[in-house]
């Protein structure tokens, strides 16, 4: 059984990884290329919140935050430092993995409903101090003209921004073998079981307290980079990065993609970036017209997309199993 | 003879997991029924159905003459069938008289509020002197006292009662098997789920033994059952010393 | 530092903790007898400040500020239990509800706060105070305005506290926050009281808006700010409670205006932030959270 669903995962990943390789030469077009950037971006965002969200259980709505640290992070070091772009993405990253040990002490002994409330209040105060430390980070204006990513002689925004595609490719590649290798090691199986049954686990001797503070750190890590790497690109640091909006599509590719499954929702970012911007010509109504679609899909999808597909994929080996089973069966009449 | 309560062929469970199958029994006006068996063999399931907080998969419940089944709890309690919790299981930063005011909240109660009062005082005559104490403060009998109070707030046509007994001192427990007495000298029919069957035959006409999810055996309370053949039925085949 | 500085700075710590208290209390409620917390309810504040200012001011159908209020109250009374219609009913017997109303209530503050920006546009309003003028007490000048909030608020506050203890209606909220199953047992129609608290939570929540709109200029992400606020209130307090939440309220309202004064605006937020996660490390309940969870 483990045995077809390695090789059935295999297959598919690497079916993806050549549709990443392939898909910017067939859509060439600039707008659509920078779609897949940005796709590509919130899928690392989308499938790591997926990790203390999902996996863990921990209701951390804090990661928008771990985020735009890594937004403004990189803008800093970049910009005003004057750091090697190359080094203050990741740098970046390690922001973001400091900030997640600042939320994961207050909460390390709260219960539920209260994490949900310290995490929410954290990103919230986060935005505050940014706007209100205008001479660091530009106030409401944000900071603009980040340096771009350069390897010598080559500009990354060249050739139809190929250069960045491609690093995008290369940062969800090691986000998601990261997240994948965690969650099949002892630490993610112990995350796991803390959030089925947190009085079992604990009396087994697993410490609620050190795998919160690993789950929040794990998930700000490549969340930070991603921050880091949104700022190259986008070389644009603004208060939005906090705002409702990213929220919302964020959610909403967690939702449309269901949680613990990590694949979901990098699948749902391709979708839902592209259907978010087909609709930012209306202003406002596209942000209800989200709104709306979240909760609908609560109400009618609530294991989301990712359960259609593999739903797909019980069916397909059922299928094949048949053939199998139907096989043998007319070998030995 | 005219029926009160019809349980018919009733399955139910908790999500996907059935624990009532199959139970079949019936209830007479003026008649008193002790339900026992097994912890975990679905006599709280069977209630929890009846009384309209878990679905009924399967079969049917009438009462009264009217068909019960996945009815809201709320429906139920207004056409006179009330579940008794555990006395563990009340309001515990409420006072006495507000927990039995609560009681009458259905409006088939409303216009009796006093005179149910009146009938709980005078049957638990220590919850008056309790009045104005607050639940968590009481104790476990005394709460089991509020618990059959709010019942009877409810002015039933049934009552059934949930393991009154549970974790009780016996002393407390004969104070108690007295106070049930005279609920049903009230006139307030009752189904009483218990495991000490002994508790029973002092209150009920007829003994139900629930095992494995469905209505095993089925005794009269008049032919007395000796401890052995309790225990019998309790572990059955003897495969218990 | 002057009597007069110290009076001024009580005044606006209680015109704070009044407003506070209010958003807070509808948090609560909701919480104990639902089991979620609702992310629209400063959206609530919002709109109870353009529903008033629609119906009252002359830019709009002109009726006067008392006809505002009264149709800013009933709208909302009729808005919470839609919101709870649509946004928590379908989701009451699923396992991750907590989690699933977070998103529910984000995503319609969400539409709401945009639907706002559609309907009355960006530009800022602002509401009649409830009374005109100001008024000078011990010494120091305080708006009318002011001085009505400070008053109103407790008496609001009393009024529901004296619902929820007298009225049968307010005892059977109580019963479901403390055992729903018993609840149901007993004929208590909870569902149509669940309705009821997130009607009520959205009414106070409309009130604050009313007395923000009449301090501030309006705007649709008027309610944002002190939802924050309220946030930290009921960690502060805990939130399985009424009376906690309105005394923490008070409590930040009066250490936000000490703030304010000692350290200015923009450091103010970080230091309740400070204060709140120390509580949490000492107290994971909240000040005033009691022992239950």
């Amino acid at each position: 059984m483990i045995k077809t669903e390695r090789s059935f995962e295999g297959v598919y990943l690497a079916l993806a990884i050549g549709a990443l390789l392939i898909a910017p030469f067939i859509l060439t077009e600039s707008y659509t290329r920078h779609l897949l950037i940005l796709a590509l971006i919130y899928a690392v965002v989308a499938s790591n919140w997926d990790l203390s969200l999902g996996y863990g259980g921990l209701f951390n709505f804090a990661h928008l935050a771990f985020f735009s640290i890594g937004v403004y992070g990189y803008g800093i070091m970049a910009k005003s430092i004057g750091i090697s772009p190359w080094l203050a993405i990741p740098l970046a990253g390690l922001l973001s993995v400091a900030a997640a040990m600042i939320v994961a002490v207050p909460i390390l002994r709260l219960g539920g409903i209260y994490i949900i409330l310290v995490t929410f209040a954290f990103s919230q105060l986060v935005l505050q101090i940014v706007v209100s430390q205008s001479d660091i980070t530009g106030g409401n204006m944000g900071m603009v003209g980040l340096p771009p990513l350069k390897l010598p002689g080559y500009n990354f925004v060249r050739d139809g921004k190929l250069g960045y595609y491609f690093g995008a490719v290369i940062l969800l590649l090691s986000s998601t073998f990261f997240l994948r290798w965690l969650v099949n090691s002892p630490t993610g199986l112990s995350i796991v079981a803390l959030r089925d049954n947190a009085d079992y686990a604990v009396s087994r001797g697993i410490s609620l307290a050190k795998q919160r503070v690993i789950t929040l750190t794990a998930s700000a890590l490549f969340t930070g980079i991603a921050g880091g790497y949104y700022g190259a690109y986008i070389r644009v640091a603004s208060p939005d990065a906090f705002g409702m909006g990213l929220l919302s599509l964020l959610l909403s590719i967690l939702l449309v993609g269901g949680t613990s499954t990590i694949y979901g929702p990098i699948l749902a970012a391709f979708l839902l970036t592209f259907i978010s911007e087909a609709m930012v010509d209306l202003g406002p109504w596209r942000h209800m017209i989200v709104a709306v679609m979240i909760v609908a899909v609560l109400i009618f999808y609530p294991g989301g997309i990712w359960q259609a597909a593999t739903g797909f994929n019980e069916f397909l080996k059922r299928r094949l199993g048949g053939r199998v089973a139907r096989k043998t069966s007319a070998q030995s009449t | 003879m005219q029926k009160l309560l019809e349980v018919d062929k009733l399955a139910s469970g908790y999500g996907r997991i059935q624990i009532v199958r199959d139970i079949s029994f019936s209830l007479a006006t003026g008649e008193c029924l002790g339900l026992f068996g097994p912890n975990g063999h679905g006599k709280s399931t069977l209630l929890k159905a009846i009384s309209g907080l878990l679905p009924c998969w399967s079969g049917s419940i009438r009462f009264a003459g009217q068909t019960i089944s996945n009815a809201s709890p709320r429906k139920i309690v207004e056409a006179g069938l009330i579940l008794v919790p555990q006395g563990n299981q009340l309001f515990p930063e409420m006072t006495v008289g507000e927990t039995l005011r609560l009681g009458a909240f259905a409006n088939a109660a409303r216009a009796e509020e006093a005179s149910n009062l009146e009938r709980a005082y005078s049957i638990f005559p220590r919850l008056k002197e309790r009045d104005r104490q607050q639940v968590w403060s009481l104790s476990g009998g005394e709460r089991q006292m509020v618990a059959i109070g709010v019942g009877l707030m409810g002015n039933p046509k049934l009552l059934i009662l949930d393991e009154p007994t549970l974790g009780l001192a016996p002393r407390i427990k004969d104070e108690l098997c007295d106070a049930i007495g005279a609920v049903s000298k009230h006139g307030v029919p009752l189904v009483v789920v218990e495991q000490d069957v002994e508790f029973l035959l002092g209150l009920v006409d007829r003994l139900i033994l629930i095992d494995h999810g469905s209505a095993v055996r089925e005794f009269s309370a008049a032919n007395s059952i000796g401890h052995d053949e309790i225990m019998d039925m309790y572990f059955g085949d003897g495969k218990v010393a | 530092m002057t009597a007069e500085t110290v009076l001024y700075i009580l005044v606006s710590g209680v015109v704070l903790g009044s407003l506070y208290a209010l958003m807070a209390v509808g948090l609560a409620l909701v919480w104990t007898t639902l089991g979620i917390f609702n992310f629209a309810h400063g959206m609530f504040i919002t709109l109870g400040a353009y529903f008033a200012w629609t119906v009252a001011d002359g830019n709009g159908l002109g009726w006067g500020l008392a006809a505002g209020i009264a149709f800013s109250v009933a709208a909302l009374a009729a808005l919470g239990c839609l919101a709870e219609a649509v946004l928590v009913r379908p989701f009451l017997k699923r396992d991750n509800l907590v989690l699933v109303a977070v998103i529910t209530t984000l995503a319609a503050a969400t539409f709401l706060e945009n639907a706002t920006l559609l309907s009355r546009g960006g530009r800022s309003k602002q509401l009649a105070p409830l009374a005109e003028g100001n008024i000078s007490m011990f010494g120091i000048g305080l708006s009318a305005h002011e001085a009505a909030i400070v008053v109103i608020a407790p008496l609001i506050l009393y009024s529901v506290w004296l619902f929820l203890q007298r009225t049968r209606t307010g005892s059977a909220l109580r019963a479901i926050a403390q055992n729903q199953e018993a609840a149901l047992l007993a004929g208590i129609p909870v569902a149509r009281l669940y309705a009821l608290s997130f009607a009520l939570a959205a009414s106070l929540a409309g009130l604050v808006g009313i007395f923000l709109g009449g301090i501030k200029f309006m705007s649709p992400s008027m309610g944002t700010d002190p939802m924050v606020k309220a946030l930290v209130v009921v960690i502060f307090g805990g939130i399985a409670s009424i009376s906690g939440p309105i005394r923490a309220a008070y409590v930040i309202g009066l250490l936000e205006a000490v703030c304010i004064y000692s350290i200015g605006i923009y450091w103010t937020q970080a230091a309740l932030f400070v204060v709140m996660i120390a509580v949490l490390m000492i107290r994971p309940t909240g000040l005033f959270g009691g022992q239950r969870a």
